[in-house]
């Protein structure tokens, strides 16, 4: 049997219009995600990688073009898709678990469970602990984590993340990089795929097994790459390397 | 011998274990200038979390190398639960952690902030025990030893879970 794709992007264009003036962002990205898929996307700051990830999970129009989830169009309220953000976007006057179960509470789902729910994504990013703590208690590595637990939360099909560790130190960062491909081999837990952003391209080498790369503005996409390296990947390796000064050389 | 808590109080777990990573990705071998370019931190910042590396026994400091142990071997293959289980046992063992949950052991009752912070007084000096004290909860919450409601501003004793 051939996989549907999960998600198709076809020819998304944006741009952006100021005083009747056009303002071009994206160009021609075209890729699809199956299960399965750990996609990377690649470029430099300004080539339009959240406005396509707020394209993708409905929360912003392309310009032209048309992302289809499961072969429906993409709607904003869809369910079956979470976002990671950069910033954490969490509720300072809430707990951990209260912000885990937000996404569960949009769902409807009855208090009960959603407590079970998130009790147990806040256990799959190694929270258990900090369940009744704040998020000013929190280091930067453990907030993502809760951004992460609420978003495994609503048991998506697919997990967007915006540059989730370039806040983080790099420590910190590599740690999480870890934490999240050891959470991705676990085929108990959501979701089926990962699409995320960066603009470091060794992270990209590092966790993704395919790497879109953007060019700078109007990101257009100038290459899909296969990173056939196995895990776990060694950042020291020649392989490795070689990838990295690929895509660098693709961008500059 | 693990004397007091300071070492571990200002890092997170997350730095130090990705601390150990990267050294483990060098060849589990370097020396600090090498390290802080690997990781691209300034030794200013990466001092602490090496201490604390080294005081957790993770990290053994020789003649200017730093060099990971058996230990932070076991740690790195461990899975998210068998880390907490491991760093728990060395948690424990910390005079100024185990004087806290006998504390609260004798009590049976939940100890307060206030009184915690008192009894930490008495061996650090007041201006270091508030400090302390968000250390410890944040390790013994980590190890899942401890809980701590900031609101009532309670502090109780948790068992692990499984
Ligand atoms: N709502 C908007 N209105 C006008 N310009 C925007 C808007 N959102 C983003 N842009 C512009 O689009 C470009 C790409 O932005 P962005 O998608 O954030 O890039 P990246 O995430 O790759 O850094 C930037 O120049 C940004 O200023
Ligand atoms: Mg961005």
């Amino acid at each position: 049997m051939v996989d549907r794709p999960l998600l198709q992007v076809k020819d998304v264009a944006k741009s952006f219009f100021e005083n009747a003036k056009e303002f071009k962002v994206l160009d021609l990205v075209r890729f699809d995600l199956t299960e399965r898929d750990f996609v990377c996307v690649v470029g430099p700051s300004g080539s339009g990688k959240s406005t396509l990830l707020r394209i993708i999970v409905g929360l912003e129009k392309p310009t032209s073009g048309e992302v289809f989830f499961e072969g429906e169009p993409i709607r904003a309220d869809n369910p079956q898709v979470a976002m990671v953000f950069q910033s954490f976007a969490l509720f300072p006057w809430l707990t951990v678990e209260k912000n885990v179960e937000l996404g569960l509470e949009a769902k409807g789902t009855l208090p009960e469970e959603r407590r079970k729910i998130a009790r147990k994504f806040i256990d799959a990013v190694g929270l258990t602990g900090f369940e009744d703590a704040f998020p000013r208690e929190l280091s930067g590595g453990m907030k993502q984590r809760v951004g992460i637990a609420r978003a495994l939360a609503i048991e998506p099909l697919l997990l967007c993340m915006d540059e989730p560790f370039s806040s983080l130190d790099p420590l910190t960062a590599q740690n999480l990089r870890d934490e999240i491909l050891q959470l991705w081999t676990n085929p108990d837990l959501p979701p089926k795929a990962v699409l995320m952003v960066t603009h470091a391209i060794e992270e990209a080498v590092y966790m993704a097994d395919r790497v879109i790369v953007l060019s700078s503005r109007p990101g257009r996409m100038i290459a899909e790459l296969e990173i056939d390296l196995p895990r776990p990947r060694n950042r020291k390796e020649p392989e490795f390397y070689g990838w990295v000064d690929e895509i660098y050389s693709l961008i500059v | 011998m693990l004397t007091d808590f300071h070492p571990i109080a200002k890092v997170s777990v997350g730095q130090i274990l990705g601390l150990v990573e990267a050294i483990d990705e060098v060849g589990g071998v370097a020396d600090v200038a090498t390290i802080s370019q690997e990781v691209e931190m300034d030794v200013d910042r990466l001092g602490p979390i090496l201490d604390a590396a080294e005081f957790l026994g993770l990290l053994m400091v020789h003649e200017g190398d730093v060099r990971i142990t058996d230990l932070s071997r076991k740690l790195l293959s461990a899975n998210v639960r068998e880390r907490k289980a491991i760093l728990r046992e060395i948690i424990d063992d910390i005079p100024d952690f185990r004087m806290i949950t006998d504390m609260g052991r004798k009590a049976g009752r939940p100890l307060t902030r206030k009184e915690i912070i008192e009894a930490l007084s008495v061996h650090v000096g007041s201006h270091r025990a508030a400090d302390l004290f968000k250390a410890l909860v944040y390790w013994g919450r980590y190890v899942e030893l401890l809980r701590y409601d900031s609101q009532s501003e309670e502090l109780t004793l948790r068992t692990p879970s499984k």
